[in-house]
């Protein structure tokens, strides 16, 4: 078997909105593939519907070669899944939690008990084993829910936002997990993430989804080429006149490709920055454009995020519904 | 088979662990139904030692004829505030853990209710052994066959908890119908005053109700003395146990995340 995740037009409707739009995508066996989107761009929905807890409205997708509509215990019984939000029981300690894990998934006694240990101390948390969850770290329950996860050898993992809420050392962390569990393992996994830098590390190919519909799919490094060169980023003064003579001249020596952001920033993509730069500041002063600032970066798949759809993935990490949701998905992990 | 035997064995240790490590709740659990005995059995029981009353209940004592009902009522209130456990992992996401993992669910509904059955038992057990120095009449040796008859109406109401958990999305709302319901549940029941005596249409409402046969059935065990007899009420009370707890492991099933 070659593909483990194949979808077919899987679609999800809730009340006629669409939350997950035609979505057809591959994943082969044994590599990490990324859903990068920003938040309600119905990846957990498209999670959901693989695991088979979510009925499609439309289309199908095979996992580990069988159909969701048709065979899900078939398929439940060889993927592990990783929610978004806390599944253990807080009442009981890690131990306990792996092991009703493991009677729910029919390990014999004997092998549970080594399987337990051997990935509690995978995810270091051997020493925490006989300890309620209670007193747990929100990034100690990832790492148990992880080690849960893949207590069963599933063939396929499903993370869900693996790392949300987590500060920086333990999304390190978890990264390294993440990567181990691929290699040791050979296991093939399927992630979604907001963040890009998460989705850049760790995933052999990536999906970005945005408004539940697939815009571009590929390797981090076939996605960047897509912007074709590094982007310099230019401020200027607002005072400026003659910014369309300026764009003109920047266009016809520097790059073709420029793009206004806003009022007074441009972004142009060239093929080497640091040897564009001095060029720019030419034109802009022949053009009599005043330069505030200016920086460049190497494409990143934020840059693929903007250059599709015109938004940055973050942006809507700003938004009010998604602050409180977030305080509260803190508070929930700080609760247990 | 194996596979779902599993399940149901996670599932009853579950309940069992959980309650286990909160003793707390033990103690408050068993206070409420010695306060019914003491304050209310022994304040009647006083007041009806005036002639002739007896007779009303049986020729018993109010207080031996009450102890079975409070020891009821006890395995009752648990029972049926069992439910919440449902609302808490919906809120709490293990629901998700159990839904996805490859046993049929009504497997899993099926071993947590007999994991909060089994916690109710022992609720009742840890009662009667406070009671029993209050009315030594009572007949010990009967014992294990009230466990049987206090089980099938744990399971019961476990049964209806369920019901009501799978339809509800909070906590709050759980407890409003489950305060709203119990109150004329226990009435209802023969608990507090016989079934007998009761006006006709609320005779009727009592013989819908799982908690009178397993009151009746009690009370003749433990004391002789019931309205109906200990066949009938065990007969009753199974047909009704089965039926609802079909409908819990129904409901339980269609059971999705949101």
């Amino acid at each position: 078997m070659n593909e483990a995740i194949t979808t077919q037009d899987l679609t999800k409707k809730f009340n006629g909105l669409v939350a997950v739009d035609h979505i057809n995508f591959k994943v082969k066996s044994g590599e990490i593939f990324g859903l990068l989107g920003p938040n309600g761009a119905g990846k957990t929905t498209t999670i959901n519907m693989l695991i088979t807890l979510l009925k499609p409205t439309e289309g199908t997708a095979y996992v580990s070669g069988f159909d969701i509509r048709r065979e899900p215990e078939k398929i439940r019984e060889r993927i592990g899944v990783v929610f978004q939000d806390m599944t253990v029981d807080r009442n009981l300690t890690g131990y306990e939690n792996m092991w009703l894990h493991g009677k729910l998934y029919n390990i014999p006694e004997k092998e549970l008990k080594r399987k337990i240990k051997e990935l509690l101390e995978f995810v270091e948390l051997e020493k925490w084993a006989n300890v309620e969850l209670r007193k747990y770290s929100g990034g100690m329950i990832r790492r148990l829910e992880i080690a849960r996860g893949l207590l069963h050898t599933p063939e396929i993992l499903f993370l869900d936002e693996p790392t949300l809420g987590l500060d920086p050392q333990t999304r390190a962390h978890i990264w390294d997990y993440i990567r181990r569990t691929k290699k040791e393992k050979d296991m093939t996994i399927l992630l979604t993430t907001h963040y890009m830098d998460e989705a850049e590390k760790l995933c052999d190919k990536i999906a970005i989804i945005d408004h539940g519909k697939i815009i571009a799919i590929g390797t981090p490094e076939q996605l960047k080429k897509m912007i074709g060169g590094d982007i310099i980023y230019i401020t200027i003064s607002k005072e400026n006149h003659n910014i369309k003579s300026f764009m003109e001249a920047i266009k016809n020596d520097v790059s073709e490709k420029i793009k206004i952001l806003n009022t007074n920033t441009l972004a142009i993509t060239v093929e080497n920055a640091p040897e564009k730069i001095p060029l720019i500041f030419d034109t802009a002063q022949s053009n009599g454009v005043k330069i505030l600032e200016i920086k460049y970066s190497r494409p990143t798949l934020d840059d693929v995020f903007l250059q599709l759809t015109g938004r940055k993935l973050r942006e809507e990490e700003g938004s009010f519904t998604d602050f409180v949701r977030r305080i509260m998905l803190m508070r929930r992990r700080r609760m247990r | 088979m194996n596979r779902n035997l599993n399940a149901l064995h996670a599932m009853w240790y579950r309940q069992v662990k959980r309650f286990w490590r909160a003793k707390s709740r033990v103690a408050a659990m068993i206070i409420q139904p010695i306060f019914w005995m003491i304050f209310f059995g022994l304040g009647w029981a006083s007041a009806f030692r005036i002639g002739g009353v007896r007779t009303l209940f049986g020729g018993l004592d109010y207080l031996t004829f009450l102890i079975p009902g409070v020891i009821m009522m006890a395995i009752f209130m648990f029972s049926y505030m069992s439910g919440i456990s449902v609302i808490w992992d919906k809120e709490f996401g293990y629901l998700k853990e159990i839904l996805v993992a490859p046993v049929s669910r009504r497997a899993s509904i099926l071993g947590r209710m007999l994991g909060d059955s089994t916690v109710a038992m022992f609720q009742g057990i840890i009662i009667f052994c406070i009671a029993y120095p209050l009315t030594p009449t009572l007949r010990i040796i009967n014992v294990p066959i009230v466990i049987l008859v206090a089980f099938l109406t744990s399971l019961s109401f476990t049964s209806v908890g369920t019901i009501i958990a799978t339809k509800m999305r909070s906590q709050e709302g759980f407890q409003l119908i489950v305060n709203m319901i119990s109150m004329p549940t226990l009435f209802l029941s023969g608990a507090f005053y016989p079934v007998d005596t009761m006006p006709t249409w609320m005779k009727y409402l009592a013989y819908i109700n799982p908690l009178t046969y397993g009151v009746d059935a009690a009370r003749i065990l433990l004391t002789g003395n019931g309205s109906l007899n200990l066949i009938t009420n065990v007969l009753l009370l199974l047909i009704l146990s089965i039926i609802l707890i079909t409908l819990a492991t129904q409901a339980f099933k269609k059971a999705t995340i949101e």
